[in-house]
C-alpha cells in the first residue's frame, strides 16, 4: 500500500557532509526522522561528488520512514566552482566577480539538462548564462 | 518582526547591505553553522534558535537564500498533513533556519534582511522560538519499536524487556546521536555477518571501527566473543557505545578516535568497518595491518555501483578474494587478510 505522504523537506548540504546539527537535525528530528539513518544515506549516495552542493528532497511518510531524491547542484554554485571563487559580485550591474568560458558553461548545461526546464544543451545553456550575469560573472565567448 | 536598529536606512542598496547581497553563493555560513553546532562540555548541543516564516511562490527562494547566508543551513518544508490526526490538510510551506540561541549577530543580519525583504514584498511575520536538542535529537525515539535481525530482538534501552522474543538474544541500545539501530541495510549485513564470523571462531578478538551506536561490537560480545575494541571519531559515539555495551552486561573498551588509537594493539581475528565507501578504500591498509594473517574484515557502507573500487582497494591492502552480501543496493564485503606475498 502506498505510504501517506507527511512532510516534504528541501535542503541543500554539502555532498558527503551531512550530519546530525542544524540544518537536518532539526529539520528532520522534529518529524521523527532516524537523522543518522538519513545521514548514513545521503553521504553514501553523494560520496562521488564531495566538492559539491547537492540539493536533496526528504519525503517523509507517516510512519516516520524516509526517501530522498537528490537533484543536481545549483547552477549558481556550479558557477563559483568553475569560475574559482567564493562568492558572485555584490553589484552585477557595475561589478565583475569572474569568467568562465563557453565549454565550462555547456558541462554545467549539461549536468544541469535533467532538472532544468529546457528542451536541449542549447537552451539550457541559455538559462546558466543568464544566471552567471546576474552574479556578475562573464561568459567569454570561447 | 521589527525594523532592526542596526540598519535605520530605509536604503536596499545591496552595496552597504549584506543581508541583500544578490550573489548566490549557497554556501552555509560556516561561522553561523561552528556556533549552532558547537558542543557543551557534556556533549550537547545547545540551544537553538528557530526562525520559521511561511511562505509560497516567490518568497520562499529569496528567504532560503537570506536563511542560508546568515544562518547555520535552512529548509523549505511543505506540511501535507496534519501530524497528530494523520488528516489530509492544506499544504503549507514554511521556510525554517536554526541559528545557536546566543549567536546575536546571526539573528540580527536575519532580522535585518527579513525586514529588507518586507520592503519588496509582503512578508508574514516570522515565528521565532527556542528549540531544545531534546526536542529534535530524540524525537524519532518515539517511533522506533523492537526489530529482529539476524539472531538478535533490536530493542531500544527504554522499552520493557519483557517485549522480548524468546528464540532471539536481546540487543539493547540507546544510539544517542551515532549511528547504528539496525534499521540501516548496511547494519543488518554487518550484524548477520558477524554473527556468523563469531558462531565459527568463538575466541575471536573483534575491532570495530566507527562503532557508532555500538551495535556490531556487542552483536560480537554478546555470541561469545572474547574481546572487543569499538573506536569512532566521534568521541560522542565512543561514549554511547560504552555506555550500549554496559547496558546488556559486556561491558568492553571504546576510544575515541581512528586506526591511530589501536596500532600498538596485537592484529584482530575480526576487523568491522560499516563506513563508508572513501574511508573503507582510505583507511584499507590501516586496517590490514591491524588483521591477522587469515583474519576477516566486514566492511560496508558501501553501494553495489562501488564494490569494485572498495574490493580493488582492500585487494591492494593485502585482502583476498571478496565475498559480497547485498541488501537492496547496499553491500557488505567479506574478505580475509592474504599472507605476506601471497
Amino acid at each position: 500500500m502506498a505510504q501517506k505522504v507527511m512532510t516534504i523537506i528541501k535542503v541543500q548540504i554539502p555532498a558527503g557532509g551531512a550530519t546530525p546539527g542544524p540544518p537536518l537535525g532539526p529539520a528532520l528530528g522534529q518529524h521523527g526522522v532516524n537523522i543518522m539513518q538519513f545521514c548514513k544515506e545521503y553521504n553514501g549516495r553523494t560520496s562521488s561528488q564531495v566538492g559539491d552542493i547537492v540539493p536533496v528532497e526528504i519525503t517523509v511518510y507517516q510512519d516516520r520512514s524516509f526517501s530522498f531524491i537528490t537533484k543536481t547542484p545549483p547552477a549558481a554554485a556550479l558557477l563559483l566552482k568553475a569560475a574559482g571563487i567564493p562568492k558572485g559580485a555584490a553589484n552585477p550591474l557595475t561589478d565583475r566577480a569572474g569568467k568562465v568560458t563557453k565549454s565550462q558553461v555547456r558541462e554545467i548545461a549539461e549536468k544541469k539538462m535533467v532538472d532544468l526546464n529546457a528542451f536541449d544543451v542549447d537552451q539550457a545553456m541559455k538559462m546558466i548564462e543568464g544566471t552567471a550575469r546576474s552574479m556578475g560573472i562573464r561568459v567569454e565567448k570561447k | 518582526m521589527s525594523p532592526p536598529n542596526s540598519d535605520p536606512s530605509d536604503s536596499i542598496d545591496p552595496a552597504t547591505n549584506p543581508a541583500i547581497d544578490p550573489s548566490t553563493d549557497h554556501a552555509m555560513d560556516p561561522a553561523a553553522r561552528a556556533r549552532a553546532n558547537a558542543r557543551r562540555a557534556d556533549g550537547s548541543v545547545g540551544p537553538l534558535i528557530e526562525i520559521s516564516v511561511p511562505a509560497e511562490g516567490e518568497l520562499v527562494e529569496p528567504l532560503y537564500e537570506l536563511f542560508v547566508r546568515h544562518g547555520a543551513g535552512a529548509a523549505i518544508e511543505t506540511r501535507l498533513r496534519d501530524d497528530v490526526s494523520g488528516a489530509p490538510d492544506a499544504p503549507e510551506t514554511w521556510v525554517r533556519t536554526w541559528i545557536a540561541a546566543d549567536d546575536a549577530d546571526a539573528r540580527t543580519a536575519i532580522e535585518t534582511g527579513l525586514w529588507h525583504l518586507g520592503r519588496i514584498l509582503p512578508l508574514p511575520e516570522a515565528t521565532v522560538r527556542e528549540l531544545a536538542e531534546a526536542n529534535w535529537a530524540e524525537a524519532w525515539k518515539a517511533h522506533w519499536t523492537a526489530q529482529p535481525v539476524g539472531p538478535f530482538l533490536i530493542t531500544p534501552t527504554w522499552l520493557d524487556p519483557e517485549s522480548t522474543d524468546p528464540d532471539r538474544l536481546p540487543l539493547r541500545l540507546d544510539p544517542g546521536t551515532a549511528f547504528g539501530t539496525g534499521q540501516h541495510p548496511t547494519t543488518r549485513l554487518c550484524l548477520e555477518a558477524v554473527a556468523e564470523a563469531v558462531a565459527e571462531a568463538p575466541n575471536a578478538r573483534v575491532l570495530d571501527v566507527g562503532t557508532g551506536s555500538g551495535i556490531l561490537a556487542i552483536g560480537a560480545r554478546l555470541l561469545g566473543a572474547r574481546e572487543v575494541l569499538g573506536v569512532d571519531i566521534d568521541p560522542r559515539a565512543a561514549e554511547t557505545a560504552a555506555a550500549n555495551a554496559a547496558a546488556n552486561g559486556v561491558p568492553f573498551p571504546t576510544r575515541a578516535g581512528s586506526l591511530d588509537v589501536v596500532e600498538t594493539e596485537p592484529p584482530f581475528d575480526i576487523v568491522l568497518a560499516n563506513l563508508l565507501a572513501p574511508i573503507v578504500i582510505e583507511l584499507a591498509p590501516g586496517m590490514a595491518a591491524r588483521t591477522r594473517t587469515g583474519g576477516l574484515l566486514i566492511a560496508s557502507g558501501v553501494l553495489d555501483t562501488q564494490v569494485d573500487e572498495v574490493t580493488a582497494a582492500l585487494r591492494t591492502a593485502g585482502f583476498g578474494e571478496a565475498e559480497v552480501r547485498s541488501d537492496g543496493d547496499w553491500v557488505a564485503i567479506l574478505t580475509r587478510k592474504e599472507p605476506p606475498g601471497a
